[in-house]
């Protein structure tokens, strides 16, 4: 941080907030709120002076509350710049008679009361989002007596109290009688790998060799300590990790292999006794402890929704940031120029959080160095005759990659080349057929559907598939042996989102018995969330269809990973016995009535556009 | 535009079932019987077949 503070070509904006983000790779526009410091970083020596006489003490944060600090402070020691800060909430403010004792004492006369938030507007070619994640609050476990005990605290708050620069000046002390604890007890996976509607459902992926670490800090620092850690799992994977957990466990470490179902607490001493089922010899267990450490998983920072909007990123089930591909693209963001390191990504060591940050580096240093960047082939265009200014393309890009139109001045949407990806959900969304793709056109995708069902048509099931996951999962299948039937035909598009409702009535039409959409899950869409127009669109389809008298149930819609093959495999036999199931009369009324959806929809379209100057003219 | 329940239905088994659908954040429909996402969101007002 601090050679990050001194670097010459580095501008670090601290205590300051990304209010917007607008543009696209290589010309993003990003505002920035530069929050009110009332203390001027540049002239302030850290002197203490004004900490020294201010009356305000408030729990400090970063001592985990175990300490307090005033309202004017430092707020870690490491912190860039070395300067004061003044918590205005706090502050008892500039009136004499209340107090203003900070900026008496100041000699340097930094203290300004009246420093006001400053928007700072800055132009980047690309952007790394490292914000980090936040830690669980392990409260609602309520078995474990945290905030009800005081003895029982969390891995968060141990650090504190056994560093050096932590409130108790590295003397260890338990917090109810400020006494050194001789038995300490540490629970493992305290919101994380949990199935009961408590925490989290994935693997924090550090807590285990946090703990580990902690046992032998405690070995090396009072060796007549006893510690005992009660785990599923110990998750040792790293370089040099299996050591090291060998080596707390020849320290003289007890590992319990269980997870305790009850703490209470011996009110005269303060103790805490725990029962546990030990799974290894299959017996119930009581120990007490004079401590207890919960070691609480990591989860996505409160604001990553407010980051994705700002970025135009999506996230997985589990709220953190996905990248664009999990092994090719590890670090790179949907988004083109934007790029993800640390634990914003998914929780991480620090050493993985250095080797992420290295490569979304020299990721963004390519782009940088380049100075151009190269347009993906498949992008949208506007056909600005057609367009009736109604502005869907712009709502329904994933990528803010359309700027929308402007109905009054005329003006048809503009679409950014740079920032398009091309999955087609605007094309598929428009009204006008205003909108249309370079490659994977109507026209192409139309004649795939002629051609298929040319002959034997209620023979064949129809299945659109997104390029990046159903289409790879057919691939998987294939590449697997797996068996299913031949009548299925594959029409790829980039994403399930391209597919136009138009598409499913020529199928129909075509005399398809059935036809079947598949994409990507929703926390795997490549294009963002173009997948969720899918749904929407298939709703809206259904609703026709039923209106039309033809059976909603012969329109199939899949989620399929690419590696679900099995999954694939099984849909496609599922949808093949269904198919039999369609009788003639269904697909020769759905023919029929599926013509005539075709011109009232290529007439309501034709209408919908906007009249020709000379037509109006007349 | 806040959450509202709607019935839903799997296109696949035919179970029906309710649910909360916000336009505004579509989640992955699957059905608690069969696992197929063809779930279709039954238009407001359209009871569910008993």
């Amino acid at each position: 941080m601090m050679d990050v503070g001194r670097h010459p070509r580095v501008e670090l904006m601290t205590f300051s907030e990304v209010e917007t983000v607008s543009g696209f790779v290589g010309n993003f526009h990003v505002t920035v709120r530069k929050k009110a410091r009332y203390v001027d970083p540049t002239e302030c020596t850290s002197c203490e002076e004004c900490s020294k006489v201010c009356p305000v003490a408030v729990p400090d944060e970063y001592q985990q509350g175990f300490s307090s600090r005033k309202a004017i402070y430092i707020p870690f020691p490491q912190a860039v710049p070395s300067a004061f800060i003044l918590d205005m909430d706090n502050c008892l403010g500039n009136n004499p008679i209340a107090c203003g004792k900070c900026s008496d004492v100041c000699e340097k006369k930094c203290i300004d009361y009246d420093d006001q938030d400053e928007l700072v507007n800055i132009e980047v070619g690309v952007i790394i989002a490292a914000t980090g994640m936040d830690v669980y609050d392990p409260t609602e476990y309520d078995e474990y007596g945290y905030t009800r005990f005081d003895n029982v605290i969390t891995s968060m708050e141990f650090e504190r109290l056994i560093c050096a620069g932590g409130p108790t000046g590295g003397n260890f002390m338990r917090p109810s009688d400020q006494e050194r604890p001789k038995r300490i007890g540490f629970i493992q996976c305290v919101g994380s790998r949990s199935r009961d509607g408590r925490g989290n459902p994935y693997c924090s992926n550090i807590c285990c060799m946090n703990t580990v670490k902690d046992t032998l800090l405690l070995c090396d620092h009072y060796p007549d300590t006893e510690s005992s850690v009660f785990y599923m799992d110990i998750r040792a994977f790293g370089k040099g990790f299996e050591d090291m957990y060998m080596r707390s466990k020849e320290e003289g470490v007890k590992y319990i292999r269980g997870i305790p179902g009850e703490v209470v607490e011996d009110p005269k001493t303060g103790n805490l006794i725990l029962t546990v089922e030990n799974t290894t010899t299959g017996k119930l267990e009581q120990h007490e402890l004079e401590m207890l450490v919960l070691s609480q998983g990591v989860i996505p920072r409160k604001d990553n929704d407010t980051i994705k909007k700002l970025l135009t990123l999506s996230s997985t089930s589990d709220g953190f940031i996905m990248e664009s591909h999990p092994k090719l693209k590890p670090v790179d963001a949907p988004t083109k120029g934007i790029f993800i390191a640390g634990c914003v990504e998914s929780p991480k060591d620090v050493k993985e959080s250095v080797t992420q940050a290295s490569a979304a580096a020299a990721r963004a240093s390519i782009l940088l160095n380049a100075g151009k960047t190269k347009v993906e082939a498949i992008t949208s265009q506007v056909n600005a005759e057609l367009c009736n200014f109604c502005g869907i393309c712009a709502t329904v890009c994933p990528y803010n990659a359309i700027l929308a139109p402007d109905r009054k001045a005329k003006k048809p949407p503009t679409i950014i080349q740079a920032a398009c990806a091309g999955c087609g959900a605007c094309a598929a969304e428009c009204a006008t057929d205003a909108i249309t793709m370079r490659h994977f056109t109507d026209d192409q995708i139309l004649a795939q559907i002629d051609a298929i069902l040319s002959h034997k048509p209620h023979e064949h099931l129809i299945t659109f598939a997104c390029n990046w996951c159903s289409y790879a999962g057919g691939d998987n299948a294939g590449t697997s042996r797996l068996q299913y039937p031949t009548t299925s035909r594959l029409i790829r598009t980039m994403c399930s989102g391209r597919v136009d409702e138009k598409f499913v009535i020529r199928a129909f039409k075509m005399g398809a018995p059935m036809v079947l959409v598949s994409g990507c899950h929703f926390a795997d869409c490549h294009y963002i969330s173009a997948v969720h127009w899918t749904q929407k669109r298939m709703d809206r389809i259904w609703t026709k269809m039923e209106k039309l008298g033809i059976r909603p149930e012969r329109l199939q819609l899949e989620w399929i990973s690419a590696a679900e093959g099995q999954k694939f495999a099984k849909v496609m036999r599922d949808l093949e016995e269904t198919v039999k199931q369609v009788t003639m009369e269904e697909i020769e009324h759905s023919m029929k009535v599926m013509a005539e959806e075709e011109i009232r929809m290529a007439e309501k379209k034709a209408k919908a556009r906007p009249k020709p100057v000379a037509e109006v003219a007349v | 535009m806040a959450a509202k329940e709607f019935t839903f239905r799997c296109l696949k088994c035919g179970h029906e079932y309710q649910g909360m659908y916000d336009a505004k954040n579509v989640t992955e429909r699957s059905c608690p019987k069969c696992r197929s996402n063809s779930i279709r969101r039954l238009p407001a007002g359209k009871a569910a077949k008993k």
